[in-house]
């Protein structure tokens, strides 16, 4: 074993390196060929952008600035409504100017998040929301499935087939046109709730799948106690099945923040949409979709290690 | 109070399975109070079937069980009440991992009974005590041996102060040494008066401690007797059969 030099850690670790460093060099390569010139440079003012926060006009009206010129006060135009802003460094329009809604009044200096990081806090509140009803539905889809009233199980199981048997795109497309239109959902509720839904079936055949991995004998020796089948599930069997599921839980989870740039078709602007505007303002595809995947990598990664985590604790009791 | 007496009560109890296999055929079986009736046969006889009827962790297909006055089969009964009442002790022991021995003994106390956390711990370990586990309270049932398992589990089912305990097999999956602790704290049990139904394959147990031996095969009681009699000179072809084979392997 000695006398082969690649059989050792570091060996493992030197191929490692040679592969990695081979493909990002064939990549580099690659682009050479098609004279791509590379603007990273470009990239960071659309993570964090100096230029400042721009006050924009609520509504149409007229603009009087102070004597000192350090306060700004619009009066709308057709109605008594009347604002001052006194928070800036920047005037941006004259005394008297007439100025309609959304029109820049003035700019505050300093650093603010750019779209990417602006789509990025979307993509995780997106994520984190339809996580936690993905969670809750699932555990009650996955608590139908094993039930032994045939109604509710049956119920269950056809949610699941129908979830896993339809693409998540057409889903987000029922639900942002045809749910979406009939109950009044703003795009970002339409968006939650499709990802919430399509994640739940899967939550639910791992949750399923958990329970029916603890040993019968729990839940009988359970009710002979006295515990009801509520009562057994909470003490005894969930708390066991939980601890079978979270690695597949996890990857589910993971599935689900790379699935949320699925929204991005509807008028959300999440970490995808937003890089998709910056490739259109900039015209750097190549470094804009490298750094939108390394922010996902970066989210995935988190979620992966702290769940690494909650295992080890777990496994400790 | 003849009801009082009569704790368990069987009546022309028919299984039948899903598939068509008879599991239990016309069984009859009375226990009084303080009584400790042992169930023997050979696998497969329906004895542990019929134990598991008796607080309806197996349905019944015919007949009626009444068990504290109460019909166990009745839709109506209210079973968790009365499985409160009715402690149980499996092979497997079926302790619960995730959680320490002493909360295995907490957990039916306080979410059936509604114990207090302190009046339930301090009864759990006594408990603990009684059964020679009192320095095991923070452990979890993976740290233990198979025969400390078993106590504890014995101790779990105590600490919801049943009037009857229910044993299956209780020995059956220990290592031959580990055995007798656990005979020993059924032992106990017995002496103190304790109502028990026990299957088993314990042959010196049934006849030292039970009031009453029974022998099932095929799913219906064949013969039962007072241990000396049943042991010695069982007036059955059956039974002398079964007990001859067993003691010649024993």
């Amino acid at each position: 074993m000695r006398s082969n030099p690649l059989a050792g850690r570091a060996g493992a670790w030197l191929i490692y390196l040679v592969v990695l460093g081979g493909i990002i060099g064939g990549l580099y390569v690659a682009t050479q060929r098609i004279d791509y010139s590379w603007n990273w440079q470009r990239i960071p003012q659309y993570l964090i952008s100096n230029e400042g926060q721009e006050r924009v006009a609520p509504f149409d009206g007229f603009v009087a600035v102070a004597e000192d010129g350090h306060s700004l006060t619009l009066k709308e135009m057709k109605g008594s409504r009347s604002i001052t802003i006194r928070d800036f460094d920047e005037l941006l329009v004259g005394d008297g100017d007439l100025v309609f809604e959304n029109d820049p009044l003035a700019r505050k200096r300093g650093l603010v998040a750019g779209p990417l990081l602006v789509g990025l806090w979307m993509t995780l509140k997106i994520s984190a929301l339809s996580l936690m009803a993905a969670l809750v539905l699932g555990l009650l889809i996955g608590l139908g499935r094993v039930s032994r009233n045939s109604a509710v199980s049956g119920l269950a199981a056809t949610y699941v087939e129908v979830i896993r048997g339809t693409p998540l795109l057409v889903q987000i497309f029922i639900f942002y046109f045809f749910v979406g239109t009939v109950m009044e959902l703003s795009a970002f509720t339409a968006g939650v709730a499709a990802l919430a839904v399509f994640t739940a079936a899967y939550v639910a055949e791992i949750i399923r799948a958990g329970i029916e991995a603890v040993p019968r004998g729990q839940m009988e020796a359970a009710r002979s106690l006295g515990l009801s089948l509520p009562q057994a599930m909470r003490h005894v069997i969930l708390p066991q099945a939980f601890k079978r599921t979270l690695p597949p839980l996890a990857g589910q989870f993971i599935n689900l923040i790379k699935d949320s740039s699925l929204v991005s078709v509807m008028a959300l602007t999440d970490l995808t949409k937003a890089g998709r505007e910056v490739v259109s303002s900039t015209f750097s595809p190549f470094e804009v979709w490298f750094t939108v995947a390394g922010m996902y990598l970066l989210l995935t990664g988190l979620l992966s290690y702290l769940v690494r985590r909650l295992e080890k604790r777990l496994a400790h009791d | 109070m003849t009801e009082s007496q009569v704790l368990i009560e069987v009546r022309e109890v028919g299984k039948v399975y899903g598939n068509g296999v008879v599991g239990l055929r016309g069984v009859s079986l009375q226990v009084k109070r303080g009584e400790v009736v042992c169930i023997i046969g050979p696998s497969g006889s329906g004895k542990s079937t019929l134990l598991r009827t008796l607080n309806a962790l197996e349905p019944i297909s015919a007949g009626e069980i009444r068990v504290l006055g109460e019909s166990v089969h009745d839709p109506r009964t209210d079973l968790n009440r009365l499985r409160a009442r009715l402690g149980m002790v499996f092979q497997s022991f079926n302790l619960f991992p995730h959680r320490t021995v002493l909360d295995n003994l907490m957990l039916a106390p306080r979410v059936v009974s509604g114990v207090k956390p302190e009046r339930a711990r301090e009864r759990a370990l006594a408990l603990l005590a009684k059964v020679g586990l009192a320095d095991k309270a923070d452990m979890h049932p993976g740290q233990l041996s198979g025969g400390q398992q078993q106590r504890v589990a014995i101790a779990r089912a105590l600490a919801m102060q049943p009037e009857i305990m229910l044993f299956d097999e209780p020995t059956s999956a220990l290592d031959p040494e580990k055995v007798g602790e656990v005979l020993d704290v059924m032992k106990v049990l017995a002496s103190e008066g304790m109502t028990m139904c026990v299957v088993t394959h314990e042959m010196g147990f049934a006849r030292a401690v039970a009031h009453r031996v029974v022998f099932m095969e095929a799913g219906e009681i064949v013969y039962e007797d007072a241990p000396e009699r049943f042991f010695t000179a069982p007036a059955n072809e059956r039974l002398r059969a079964f007990l001859g084979q067993v003691l010649k392997s024993a």
